[in-house]
């Protein structure tokens, strides 16, 4: 059942460590959400809509330009939609995949404290670095023109979002729980 | 910890942070679109948006004019009449796209197809700087009064002269290429539909 270490044992320090690194990752993501809801959006159809270029292929254009004009109220006008581009996927990438791998691998050390059987902590573990590679794949199909995989990065981040939340509840589960029964369980 | 509290916890912080993924690195919007449309056409009483959807011919007139090729079909043009129904200007907003982000400026020509502003509109939290020190060297003023076909020579060697480092003098290269890019497109979609070319 017990990993490297128990949380629950631990020195006072390492489970205030483990509880403010939880803590404060929590208050980074609810920053998070509201940086994606404004710049990316949270439905499939918006999402795909910063990611998927819009090809400019000389075969798929009508022979020649047409175009369509309307009265603007300048009070009224609204931003573009964010985009993000192929350069700038690029950079996204490789410093967000690389702070994932940081995080998931830090939450990692919490989750080997905390006393779950084998088989669970292998799970959460694995499931906490390939959310985060999950979510870049499914940029990189859309920019591939793939639409439909926005689902993918969406769903990615639902399973991230699992992911803290089940270590979040463990750690303050271990930190502060009850330990009355099971001492008295050592005890008996 | 009671499981009543596991479940608060889940429900509260679930949807809060479902959007945590899917990260991106956000534009900074330096000025608003609207701003730059309203302040470099003070004259106009009426706006109006004009959505070019590129074809075929105009594709290879823009890359033969300014040797790129636009990764959007669709250009927006925003043009301004006075009370009597005359053009004001008109205002479009090219982006070139590099590995540090984008690079959008505002640029606002005036009835006659000339640059009157060019005015930077988005960058990033990392090219922000880069682009505010780029304009302080008065680099854009340079670009006024020019066409299309014209090179912003005289702009370009201000802003290298200016000896504001590689980056600030990188960024001010990207907005100068903007503006390259934006004039094609106004010549080919906005000026050639003008004399019948795109309806």
């Amino acid at each position: 059942m017990s990993g490297i270490y128990s949380l629950r044992d631990a020195d006072r320090s390492v489970k205030l460590a483990a509880v403010l690194f939880m803590l404060v990752l929590g208050y980074a993501y609810i920053f998070a959400f509201f940086m994606v809801k404004q710049y990316a959006g949270l439905t499939p159809a918006d999402v795909a809509t910063t990611y998927v270029p819009r090809k400019v292929e000389a075969s798929s254009l009508p022979q020649r330009s047409s175009s369509t004009t309307q009265a603007l109220d300048l009070s009224t006008m609204k931003q573009e939609h964010h985009r993000v581009d192929t350069q700038l996927l690029i950079q996204d990438s490789h410093i967000h995949i690389m702070i994932y791998a940081m995080i998931a691998a830090l939450q990692t050390l919490v989750i080997l404290g905390l006393g779950w059987s084998a088989g669970f902590r292998d799970l959460v573990i694995l499931l906490a670095f390939g959310s985060g590679a999950l979510d870049f794949a499914g940029q990189w199909l859309m920019k591939g023109g793939i639409g439909g995989f926005a689902w993918l990065t969406i769903a990615s981040g639902w399973l991230m979002t699992l992911v803290y939340v089940v270590v979040l509840i463990g750690t303050l589960r271990a930190v502060f729980g009850n330990n009355r029964k099971r001492d008295a369980a050592a005890g008996a | 910890m009671g499981r009543r509290a596991g479940v608060a916890t889940l429900a509260i912080l679930l949807p809060l942070v479902a959007g945590a993924a899917e990260h991106i690195t956000p534009t900074v919007v330096l000025r608003k679109r609207a701003d730059v449309i309203r302040s470099t056409l003070p004259d106009a009483s009426q706006f109006f948006l004009k959505t070019v959807q590129i074809g075929r011919q105009d594709l290879s007139r823009i890359e033969q004019t300014a040797d790129f090729k636009p990764e959007d079909s669709r250009v927006k043009f925003y043009y301004g009449q006075n009370g009597s129904g005359s053009l004001v200007g008109v205002v479009l907003f090219p982006q070139v796209n590099t590995q540090h982000g984008p690079f959008e400026v505002g640029l606002t020509l005036g009835p006659d197809g000339t640059i009157r502003d060019v005015a930077p509109t988005k960058a990033t939290v990392e090219t922000k700087p880069w682009v505010e020190k780029a304009v302080r060297t008065g680099f854009l003023d340079d670009f006024k009064g020019l066409s299309t076909g014209e090179m912003p020579d005289r702009a370009l060697q201000a802003l290298r002269s200016a000896d504001i480092g590689d980056m600030p003098t990188f960024a001010g290269e990207e907005l100068a290429e903007a503006v390259q890019h934006g004039l094609a497109l106004y010549q080919v979609l906005y000026a050639g539909s003008r004399s019948g070319s795109a309806n």
